[in-house]
């Protein structure tokens, strides 16, 4: 058959692109680094909360600057967890010692960020630890983690003449690839310093980073993103972990601006981010199924799906699905392809425009841990009228899964009613 | 004892699985471990299992897993039906497991 012959294909692909080692390393490095991005968000917005008394309150008692803290040293540094954590995970991939090789990306890191004189004396400025130094990290962590497996696996060691006790030579022997690639990165940091830029951050960021980040934080790319990774869900392939670099390493950032913006008072810049993604494309899972987990609970009139649908609605409403694409299921099934794409289209691209007109509030932007609730998470991400925009989404996914949903629940109850004849 | 290892993205839907055959463990004879893990993490558990059980939605890894633990440890790596997978059926797959280590 055509479709299974195109699904190994995709199949393959999908899993040559998981499974490289390079993007990889990015999502599980950048995965490895949330937990701190997860409690500064917290940080910032419990400080950042926009009720006036609650304000007052904080800014006389002096606590605000205490809620601050956390935030200024994960957020605003969260570059420095991602470059250790990309080349800990690269290290590891090609089974070598993941520590030294993050401590080497870190050097490498710092040996790029430009510092500044306060008072005539040397500061480093957060300016690229946070967010702008992100995709800095992404590509030193990959460089330098690279070059320290190439130089572990050549062997490239310091000759000690004879007589060196050999725990004095073990210890130069693994320093070595530190040696070389610091010195390579202090090299291309002199060389940026000679630019007009000034540094190797700020080249990134204004012809790498940026661009991306804006073409990655609009629209189309929202409407592309939401293809692949359902189209790719119906052939049965997770379509989350296939875009994951992507979604991480440009929603991300986009997302710790909010929060950075947040944080300073400022009027948020970014409508899409990874926030925007777990309350309304993925409202209940892939495909924003948690309207129809609540029909099938409610509505079905087949004993199968009511079965089904109140198995998948407790997972559902933490953001998991699973039963629903693979026991209805949805994989595969012409009834469910077209509300499966069109319903997360649909309930991303009303508060898209909500948002872009300025009616709803822009999302504070955190990253919430996998299985952060529906409800809990819009009323995090943006309290009240985030609140009320998401369960209007989750009802309208429910109206564009219903007719669909309609027909093979009506075809259930007929095999179930002529199962039931033939048993009498 | 026998040892069952099942990967899927995060571990999380799989985990849930993993409750439901925990519960129709107890009524075998024997004890049976079952893990629940991320793909990055197989690592670190693959060690122990006896059988490398992957969720649906990453039948694609199969391929890699095979030749990385399947070939060189002999531990049968297969997917689980998803349909069985999507009803969370816990015994089912528990029984199908039980019979791919046995059958090694």
């Amino acid at each position: 058959m055509a479709i299974a012959d195109f699904q190994q294909k995709l199949q393959s692909g999908a899993g040559k692109i998981s499974s490289n080692k390079y993007l990889k390393s990015v999502s599980d490095g950048l995965m490895s680094a949330l937990p701190a991005l997860i409690i500064g968000a917290f940080s910032t917005l419990l400080s950042g909360m926009a009720i006036e008394p609650y304000q007052d309150f904080i800014t006389n008692t002096g606590l605000k600057p205490i809620l601050d803290l956390p935030s200024q040293y994960t957020i605003d540094m969260i570059a420095l967890y991602a470059v250790f954590f990309i080349a800990y995970r690269l290290a590891t991939a090609f089974d070598k010692d993941g520590a030294p090789a993050g401590l080497i990306a870190l050097m490498s890191f710092f040996v790029l960020t430009p510092t500044a004189l306060l008072d005539e004396s040397a500061v480093l400025p957060f300016q690229f630890l946070g967010a702008q130094g992100l995709f800095v990290a992404i590509i030193v962590g990959l460089i330098s983690a690279r070059l320290y497996v190439l130089i572990v696996d050549k062997g490239i060691t310091i000759k000690m003449p004879d007589g060196v006790p050999p725990t004095v030579s073990k210890t130069f022997a693994g320093l070595v690839p530190g040696i070389l690639i610091v010195v390579l990165f202090t090299i291309i940091s002199a060389i940026f310093d000679a630019t007009t830029y000034g540094s190797m951050h700020q080249v990134v960021y204004s012809f790498i980073q940026t661009p991306l980040q804006n073409l990655g934080g609009g629209f189309w790319s929202l409407i592309a993103m939401i293809l692949v990774i359902h189209v790719l869900w119906l052939l049965g392939i997770h379509g989350m972990l296939v875009v994951l670099p992507i979604y991480l390493s440009i929603w991300m950032p986009l997302g710790v601006e909010n929060l950075d913006a947040l944080a300073a008072g400022e009027e948020l810049p970014n409508i899409v981010n990874t926030g925007f993604a777990q309350l309304f494309i993925l409202l209940g899972g892939s495909g924003a199924t948690l309207g129809l987990a609540i029909i099938m609970t409610f509505m079905a009139k087949s004993k199968r799906y009511k079965t089904l649908g109140r198995l998948s609605l407790p997972g559902s409403i933490f953001g998991i699905n699973e039963p629903l694409i693979f026991g209805l299921p949805i994989v595969l099934n012409p009834y469910l392809a077209i509300p499966f794409v069109l319903a997360p289209l649909v309930v991303s691209i009303i508060p898209y425009f909500l948002m872009a007109s300025g009616l709803v509030t822009k999302l504070a932007g955190a990253h919430l841990p996998l299985g952060t609730p529906a409800f809990f998470n819009a009323i995090i991400q943006g309290g009240f009228s985030i609140l009320v925009l998401q369960i209007l989404m989750i009802i309208l996914s429910g109206i564009i899964y219903y007719p669909f949903f309609r027909i093979i629940d009506k075809q259930a109850v007929k095999e179930e009613e002529s199962a039931q004849e033939s048993l009498e | 004892m026998k040892n069952i290892l099942l990967v899927c993205a995060a571990g999380m839907s799989t985990s849930m699985l993993v409750t439901k055959m925990e519960k129709a463990a107890v009524n075998k004879d024997e004890e049976i471990k079952i893990t629940a893990t991320s793909g990055g993490d197989v690592k670190k558990y693959i060690d122990e299992a006896e059988v490398l059980l992957l969720g649906p939605q990453v039948s694609y890894l199969k391929a890699d897993y095979e030749k990385q633990y399947g070939d060189e440890r002999g531990i049968p790596v297969e997917v689980i039906n998803s349909i069985d997978y999507g009803t969370m059926n816990g015994e089912k797959v528990l029984n199908w497991a039980i019979d791919l280590i046995d059958s090694k």
